[in-house]
């Protein structure tokens, strides 16, 4: 079986740090991490591959190229091909443009199933999983929270998919395109000591604009159907610090406040 | 000798009660704080011991380490079981923890003559609530104070946070008897000073369990006014300002009981409601009246000569309560490892080096430095601070605090995060001269640097080990570097 991961680094939102004096985000420097719910696919993806040692799986991503060395990260794990599209043509698509441009580079490859997360933290539509799935002509489900292993070599899977409050099953033929959700039970685990520089760069491969049957009007800013009417920082307004010490009145305060908002009745 | 034949053995020498193979005791047993994530993830990569024995005399102790001695068993002293760097950690197939635990008796407590004789396993606290009730106290009070035993303080060289009074326990130790591999037991007496020859008392003091046997100590006993305590606590400028001022206090010659700088990253920790970000300082006056009063005096005046670097000043009354929370029992250990296991954070590992005024801040720098620019995971520390918490008149301490997020396989985390740190520091700590270890002991963790922070003297240390120790059965890898230990470090 052949697994396609659809993964995506964005910023650390636990590393933001905020100019209060612009009100601007410090970008400098931001830490990279892989979306979590991406996380929770390419971990269950190993499992698979823990259960069925045939199984092979290749990593796609598209974004800078500064997120080699996190790829490479996950390379070392058991995992064996990463592709990165990467070209600043691609820079400004929407998910239109993004979900066209993976696709196209998937309509080109064998695969059973491509997993992914459901939301990212940075832009949460959840188009690009849906949106790759109707290009290519495939079934789709989202917030898939478990999946049944021992269906995988059936040729239908069997999984849960949870629905606002209740949890439902299904079965989805293969290939298809299926978006974990972060509850999901995977846990992504962590390179081995000894492989922390293991050279995986014969794994990784790059691809830009020229290896792709799309013109320049195709991607970018230029084949995205989302148009950017207008850019603004939110406003924040500054809270009141309380400072309070550990005496009858400050848990009192603090008793006020928590029974103000709500959090106590 | 095979395991079996070992317990057989062992129960000709001692009692039932005497002999623990109980496994999760065991391994417990196989390694220390050092791993204190690993073990309690129950990952420990360590064979563990074949059993935990408790000697009741010292001839049961001098009977067992000549058994041991005889048969190439490696020995592990244990006390308190509170050791940072490997102490107690165990690299042998075959290996008997010598626990203190039965040798737990107050043999004599002497107002008079200002000490008190204990045996090896007798808690600290234990002491120091019975000469309180009399009004008098050990001076001695590292943060461990109500767990570790008089054995391990002695063995591992420990100080406490009062030391800038009363000193570190090489200091307090008058006497102490300790048991030889070869089963002889040596009585240092008591006397309050003496030059016969080499200072003996300080082959056992200190020798991590890698030379004897400690299994009596005599400390010496101070009067005890915690009513005249006076605190002082300032917010300031930075690292500098803090040791330029302890500094002050102590080359005028005043000794208060606590003098301490942080860091703003380590202040923050522990100052939290009062720090507002910046670095603080602290001391505590203590002592009979006129001495308290003499020493305030020089706090304060210190505090004025250097007062561009003062931000502020804090309420003493904080500085007091702090004070009274600093020391920790066994269950903010056990509350500890479960806080490491719900979140996988490690809070609170340290690295505690030392050199003269000069230098220290200087190290302080270029530790910072070079870890902000280094150290591969940087982004998962959550503090990197330090204070100098141990003054003298040439110089001070740092001790190096880093807490950080676990993102890794729980068994790789000190190779991934701690060592790096640790290896940084010490690298910074040596190439300016100063000591890599002031008061957690080498262990087995820091031995690879061993050579280097003794230089032309490690000559000395290795007579020693040949001469007390000559077929190597005491506590294996902990402060001499060894070959096949290389697998566990790196």
């Amino acid at each position: 079986m052949k697994i396609v991961c659809l993964i995506k680094f964005i910023p650390d939102v636990e590393d933001f740090k905020y100019d209060h004096e612009r009100n601007v985000l410090i970008r400098e420097k931001m830490n990279q991490i892989l979306n979590p719910e991406d996380a929770v696919a390419v971990a269950f993806a190993l499992n698979v591959k823990k259960y069925y040692p045939s199984t092979t799986i290749e990593l796609v991503s598209m974004g800078p190229q500064s997120i080699i060395p996190k790829l490479e990260e996950l390379l070392r794990l058991d995992l064996d091909q990463a592709t990165l599209i990467t070209d600043l043509a691609f820079v400004g698509s929407d998910t239109y443009a993004t979900s066209r441009i993976i696709a196209h580079y998937l309509t080109k490859h064998k695969f059973d199933l491509i997993l992914t997360g459901t939301h990212t933290l940075d832009g949460d539509t959840s188009h690009v999983p849906a949106q790759i799935a109707q290009w290519l002509g495939l079934p789709h489900l989202s917030n898939v929270n478990s999946i049944h292993m021992n269906s995988i070599d059936l040729g239908r899977l069997e999984l849960s998919v949870d629905h606002d409050q209740e949890i439902m099953s299904f079965a989805v033929s293969t290939p298809a395109v299926l978006s974990l959700q972060k509850e999901a039970p995977y846990k992504l685990p962590y390179v081995r000591f000894e492989d922390l520089n293991k050279d995986v760069s014969e794994r990784l491969k790059m691809l830009s604009l020229k290896d792709f049957d799309l013109k320049r009007e195709d991607v970018g800013f230029e084949g995205s159907k989302t148009k950017v009417i207008k850019t603004y920082a939110q406003t924040l307004n500054r809270q009141t610090k309380i400072e309070v010490t550990t005496d009858e009145a400050g848990i009192q305060t603090v008793y006020d406040y928590l029974k103000d908002k709500g959090f106590l009745k | 000798m095979n395991h079996d034949t070992l317990l057989i053995e062992l129960s000709k020498i001692l009692g039932k009660d005497q002999i623990n193979t109980n496994p999760e005791e065991l391994y417990d047993a196989s390694a220390d704080r050092y791993k204190k994530y690993a073990k309690a993830r129950k990952v420990l990569n360590v064979p563990a011991p074949v059993a935990i024995i408790y000697p009741k005399t010292s001839r049961e102790v001098s009977t067992l380490l000549k058994f041991c001695n005889d048969n190439d068993i490696n020995v592990i002293a244990r006390g308190g079981k509170t050791a940072t760097e490997g102490g107690l950690e165990n690299w042998k197939e075959t290996t008997l923890i010598i626990d203190a635990k039965f040798l737990d008796k107050i043999i004599k407590v002497d107002y008079y003559n200002m000490q008190a004789t204990v045996q090896a396993g007798v808690a600290l606290q234990t002491l120091e609530d019975v000469v309180r009730q009399m009004g008098f106290t050990t001076g001695h009070s590292p943060q461990s104070k109500p767990v570790a035993k008089f054995g391990g303080l002695v063995a591992t060289r420990s100080i406490g946070q009062f030391s800038t009074l009363y000193g570190g326990i090489e200091d307090m130790v008058v006497g102490l008897e300790c048991v030889f591999p070869n089963g002889h037991i040596s009585l240092i007496k008591n006397v309050s000073r003496r030059a016969g020859g080499p200072d003996i008392r300080h082959i056992a003091i200190g020798n991590e369990g890698t030379l004897c046997y400690i299994t009596e100590v005599t400390v010496k006993l101070f009067k005890y006014y915690p009513q005249n305590n006076q605190f002082f606590g300032y917010l300031i400028k930075d690292v500098d300002t803090g040791i330029s001022i302890l500094r002050e206090v102590m080359v005028n010659g005043y000794r208060p009981s606590v003098a301490r700088t942080y860091s703003e990253g380590d202040a923050g920790q522990h100052f939290y409601h009062f720090h507002k970000g910046k670095c603080v300082l602290l001391f505590m006056a203590e002592g009979n009246v006129d001495i308290v009063e003499a020493t305030a005096k020089g706090i304060l005046k210190a505090v004025d000569k250097f007062s561009d670097g003062i931000l502020e000043k804090v309420d003493s009354k904080l500085i007091e309560d702090w004070f009274n929370h600093l020391n920790w029992s066994q269950k903010d250990i056990d509350d500890e490892i479960e806080g490491m296991l719900e979140k996988d954070y490690h809070a609170g590992f340290t690295t505690e080096v030392s050199a003269d005024w000069e230098t220290i801040v200087q190290i302080y720098k270029n530790v910072m430095r070079r870890i902000t620019k280094e150290f591969p995971r940087a982004n998962d520390l959550t503090l990197l601070g330090g204070h100098s918490s141990h003054s003298y008149i040439n110089g001070t301490n740092m001790y190096f605090v880093y807490n950080y997020k676990i993102n890794c396989n729980p068994e790789d985390e000190l190779r991934i995060y701690h060592h790096p740190l640790q290896t940084i520091i010490v690298e910074e700590t040596l190439k300016l001269g100063g000591s890599m270890c002031h008061h957690h002991g080498i262990g087995k963790y820091r031995n690879e640097w061993t050579k280097q922070e003794h230089g032309s003297a490690y000559f000395m240390l290795e007579k020693l080990k040949e001469a007390f120790d000559p077929k190597g059965i005491m506590n294996y890898g902990t402060i001499f570097p060894q070959e096949d230990g290389k697998k566990y470090q790196k």
